[in-house]
């Protein structure tokens, strides 16, 4: 008996983030969305996993059935399925480097393409200047709030924010040690380092 | 699904959007700088989204300072 999702009526992300959710525990799942973004993003992720994907229209919404038969056939065919989470590392306030003011550009419109991003980050980790993105004053606080309002689970570099004095400051995300971080880095199945 | 009416506006150069930033920022206008979205644009531009309901004080402020090239609905969920 396939476990169902009623994803109708729900902004994105949140048909991604429950789907994702119920594929960690079921293997056969239905999920009815009502919504061409929602359709679309929660098929591709389904496929990204590895499972077999078949929709059914009806009327304005589609029943799409994602399960594990013939995943394996599908893996074979080379669909990319990274182990382990996705970690997306932010090593400065700025992207690139060269020209800060420019690099500054950059982050703000990295972070906003994040939050629409598929698939979302499981887990970014901040260091360096990278905290700086994170505590009060910063110009991506909604960002990054929506990205861990979605799941994504934020680490800022605890040494980090002392040197800059900006512990108290931090708005969003978990104060983290290095422990945390190196051991996030070495167990993830992607590595996206800005 | 909740729409937000947003619009964004677009400028010539990259130095331009800094320059209406820097404008808006004075004035308390709020405003975000987002990558210019993709119906719009194709390459990798930024330009900034202002609250439909800010649209007409934002461009006053702008007048004179910087060339706003045009500006788009744009609805975000």
């Amino acid at each position: 008996m396939a476990y169902t999702i009623d994803a109708r009526g729900l902004a994105c992300p949140q048909p991604v983030i429950l789907t994702r959710k119920a594929l960690e525990t079921n293997d056969d799942l239905i999920v009815l969305v009502d919504d061409t973004a929602a359709h679309e993003n929660v098929k591709r992720l389904a496929i990204n996993m590895g499972f077999v994907v078949e929709e059914e229209q009806q009327g304005g919404e589609t029943r799409i059935r994602i399960n594990k038969v013939g995943a394996c056939t599908h893996a074979a065919q080379g669909a990319i399925t990274p182990q382990g989470p996705v970690v997306v590392v932010i090593a400065s306030d700025t992207m690139g480097r060269g020209e800060d003011v420019l690099g500054g550009v950059l982050m703000k419109s990295f972070l906003h393409t994040l939050t629409q991003a598929f698939p979302m980050p499981d887990t970014m980790i901040l260091f360096n200047t990278g905290v700086k993105l994170a505590v009060k004053g910063s110009e991506v606080l909604d960002d990054l709030e929506s990205l861990a309002n979605a799941g994504v689970n934020i680490l800022a570099c605890g040494t980090c924010l002392n040197y800059f004095s900006l512990k108290e400051n931090l708005i969003v995300g978990v104060v983290s040690n290095m422990y945390d971080i190196s051991q996030t880095m070495l167990g993830a199945g992607r590595i996206v380092h800005i | 699904m909740s729409r937000v009416f947003r619009k964004v506006l677009l400028f010539e150069s990259v130095s331009a959007v800094l320059v209406a930033e820097k404008v808006l920022k004075d004035r308390d206008i709020p405003y975000k700088l987002i990558p210019v979205p993709k119906h719009l644009s194709s390459d990798c531009g930024v330009c900034i989204r202002v609250n439909a309901l800010d649209l007409r004080s934002a461009e006053e402020i702008l007048t004179g300072k910087v060339k706003v090239l045009s500006i788009h609905e744009l609805s975000e969920t």
